[in-house]
C-alpha cells in the first residue's frame, strides 16, 4: 500500500447527491489502519446506482486504502452496505458475489498466467465451471472490450505492456459481471494516450450501466468522467480531532 | 533385452521420483513453499501400515484407513497451527529460506516420532498385489512395480488434467501467482493451501504404502525420497506437476539406462553430470527460468 506512511485522512465529503437513484454503496464511519498508522479516519459517502463517482485527493492520503476496506482485501471498522445489504468485514469474495469488484492498484495480475486466464479467473466469484465461464456474457464482453488485446490473449501476462496489463486486469474485473467496478489509480505509470484510452473504455463501461469508483490522483482526468466526487484531504485540524467531517 | 528389462526398471524408480515431484510441486504452486515433509509422509504411510498389520495385527484395510486418517488429520493440524500462524498472521513470512525451515522441522519432527514409534529397521507395508513377476518373454515386472508405475501416471496426470482444464486448478495457480490478486478475484488461498497439503500428504502416505514393499523403509527414509522428488521437481520448475511427472520417469531410465550400459559403479556421477549439463544448456525450455521473471 503506498498510503502505509500517511498520517489519518481528516475530512470526505460528497459532492453530487445521490437524489432518487437507489444507493449502490453506502460507506459510514469507515476507519483502515495498518498496525498503529491509521489510513483512513471515519469516512462517510454513499454512490448511487448509475454514478461514476471518483474519489480523489494527493497521494498517501487514504483513498486506496479505502476500496481497500470497502472491498475486505483489509480489515476495517465502521460499516458497509452494498445495495443495502451489510458487507461482511474481510471477505472479498462476498463483495464480488454481490457486485462489488475491485481492478486494484498496480494490477495485481498472475504474471505466468495467460492473459485469457487471468481473465477468466475474474469469473471464479460466481462459477467453478470454466465451461459456463467460457461461455458467459460478462466474460465475452470483458474480452470484447478490448480488441487490442485479441493478438496477446495467449501470452503470459507478466509479459505484456503496461496498458495491456491494465486492460487485463480491468477485463477481470468484468468477468465477475460487477454492478459496481472499483477502479484504483487506472492510469499509474502509463502514457497519456494509453490513458485516454483506459479512460474511454470505463467511460464505455459506465454507459452500458454498471457503477465506477475510480480512485485518482488527478482530479481533471477524473471529472471529464465522473459525475461525483469523494474528496480524501489530509486536513490539518480534522486529522486530529474524531469524527471530523 | 536388457534394454527392455533397464527400459522398466527405470520406469518403476522414475514413477517414484515423480510422485513425490508432483506433490511438492502442486503445493509449491499454491503457497510458495517447498515441502521436505514430503517424504516423510510417505515414510509414515508405509511404517505405520506395517505396524498396525504386523505389530498390532488389525486387517490390512483397517490398517490403512487408520494410517491415512492420522496422516490427514496431522497434515490438517499442522497447517493450522503452524502455517496459519506463519502465512496469514499480520506479518506474513515470505521467501525460499524463511519458509524452508516450516517443512525442514517438520521432516525433523515426523522423523523422530517415527523412531519412539517404529523403532530403527527397515520394514515395509505388505505387498498390495502379491504373487510372480509378471514376465512377458524375457521382460519382467514385478506387481507392485505395476501399481507404483500406474499411480504415479494417475497422480501426475489428474493434477494436470486439474490444473489445465478446470477453473479451479488456475486458481490454485493463481493463489501461488499473486495471493493479493488471487483474493480480489474471490479465490480462498487459505483453504486451497491447507486442502492440498493435506491431499498430498495423503497422496504421499498412500504412495509409500504401494511402493515399500520394492525398497523397504526406516525411519530415515523420508529425507532421500523427498531429495529425489525435488531433483524432479526442479525440472518442473517446481510449477509445472506434468512437466515434473515426465522429468521424474526421465530420470529414472536415465538412471538405469546409464547403470546398465556405462557404470554401475559411476552411475549418479554420470547422471548427475548430464543433468546439470542439461539445466546448463537449456535453462528455459526445462522450466529454470521463467519468460516472465527472466
Amino acid at each position: 500500500m503506498s498510503e502505509d506512511g500517511a498520517g489519518p485522512a481528516g475530512s470526505h465529503r460528497t459532492e453530487a447527491q445521490a437524489g432518487a437513484r437507489k444507493t449502490a454503496l453506502a460507506v459510514r464511519g469507515l476507519s483502515v489502519s495498518y498496525g498503529n498508522v491509521v489510513a483512513v479516519h471515519d469516512a462517510t459517502f454513499t454512490v448511487a446506482e448509475g454514478d461514476a463517482c471518483a474519489i480523489t485527493g494527493p497521494n498517501g492520503n487514504g483513498k486506496s486504502s479505502i476500496l481497500m476496506g470497502v472491498t475486505g482485501m483489509v480489515r476495517r471498522k465502521g460499516g458497509v452496505e452494498i445495495f443495502g445489504r451489510p458487507a461482511p468485514n474481510g471477505d472479498v469474495g462476498w463483495a464480488a458475489r454481490h457486485g462489488l469488484t475491485l481492478v486494484p492498484e498496480r494490477r495485481q495480475l498472475y504474471p505466468e498466467l495467460s492473459a485469457t486466464d487471468n481473465i477468466i479467473l475474474g469469473c471464479y466469484s460466481w462459477t467453478r465451471s470454466i465451461g459456463k465461464a467460457r461461455r458467459s456474457a460478462s466474460f465475452g464482453r470483458a474480452i470484447d472490450l478490448f480488441p487490442e488485446l485479441k493478438p496477446h490473449l495467449k501470452q503470459a501476462a507478466g509479459t505484456l505492456s503496461g496498458g495491456q496489463q491494465q486492460m487485463v486486469a480491468i477485463a477481470r474485473g468484468l468477468a465477475s459481471d460487477p454492478k459496481i467496478l472499483a477502479v484504483d489509480e487506472p492510469c499509474l505509470g502509463l502514457a497519456e494516450a494509453v490513458a485516454r484510452r483506459v479512460y474511454d473504455v470505463l467511460a464505455s463501461i459506465h454507459e452500458q450501466g454498471t457503477t465506477l469508483i475510480v480512485v485518482e490522483e488527478a482530479p481533471k482526468r477524473a471529472l471529464t468522467l465522473c459525475n461525483a466526487r469523494v474528496e480524501v484531504r489530509n486536513g490539518v485540524a480534522g486529522a486530529a480531532v474524531a469524527g471530523a467531517a | 533385452m536388457k534394454f527392455g528389462n533397464l527400459l522398466i526398471a527405470g520406469l518403476v524408480t522414475g514413477s517414484i521420483y515423480a510422485v513425490f515431484a508432483v506433490c511438492v510441486s502442486v503445493w509449491y504452486r499454491v503457497s510458495n513453499i517447498l515441502n521436505l515433509a514430503v517424504g516423510d509422509f510417505a515414510m509414515v504411510g508405509a511404517l505405520g501400515v506395517d505396524n498396525l498389520y504386523r505389530v498390532k495385527g488389525m486387517p490390512l484395510p483397517a490398517a490403512i484407513a487408520t494410517t491415512l486418517v492420522v496422516v490427514a488429520i496431522f497434515a490438517f493440524a499442522y497447517d493450522r497451527v503452524v502455517l496459519r500462524l506463519a502465512q496469514d498472521g499480520p506479518r506474513r513470512m515470505e521467501g525460499i529460506v524463511v519458509t524452508f525451515f516450516f517443512t525442514f522441522a517438520l521432516s525433523f519432527f515426523i522423523d523422530g516420532v517415527a523412531k519412539m514409534l517404529f523403532g530403527t529397521d527397515v520394514h515395509a507395508a505388505p505387498a498390495l498385489w502379491s504373487g510372480q513377476a509378471l514376465t512377458w518373454a524375457s521382460l519382467h515386472l514385478e506387481r507392485a512395480g505395476l501399481l507404483v508405475l500406474a499411480c504415479a501416471i494417475m497422480i501426475g496426470g489428474a493434477f494436470w488434467l486439474y490444473i489445465r482444464y478446470t477453473l479451479g486448478g488456475k486458481a490454485l495457480e493463481a493463489c501461488g501467482e499473486n495471493a493479493i490478486g488471487a483474493r480480489i478475484a474471490g479465490i480462498d488461498t487459505r483453504r486451497y493451501r491447507w486442502l492440498i497439503f493435506v491431499a498430498t500428504a495423503v497422496i504421499a502416505a498412500i504412495f509409500g504404502i504401494v511402493e515399500s514393499p520394492i525398497t523397504g523403509y526406516t525411519y530415515l527414509s523420508g529425507a532421500t525420497i523427498s531429495l529425489t522428488g525435488f531433483l524432479a521437481a526442479a525440472y518442473g520448475g517446481f510449477r509445472k506437476p506434468g512437466r515434473a511427472l515426465v522429468a521424474g520417469l526421465f530420470i529414472g531410465i536415465l538412471e538405469a539406462m546409464i547403470g546398465g550400459y556405462v557404470s554401475a559403479q559411476y552411475g549418479d556421477t554420470v547422471l548427475y553430470a548430464i543433468l546439470a549439463a542439461l539445466v546448463l544448456t537449456w535453462p528455459r525450455g526445462l522450466g529454470f527460468e521463467s519468460a516472465v521473471s527472466g
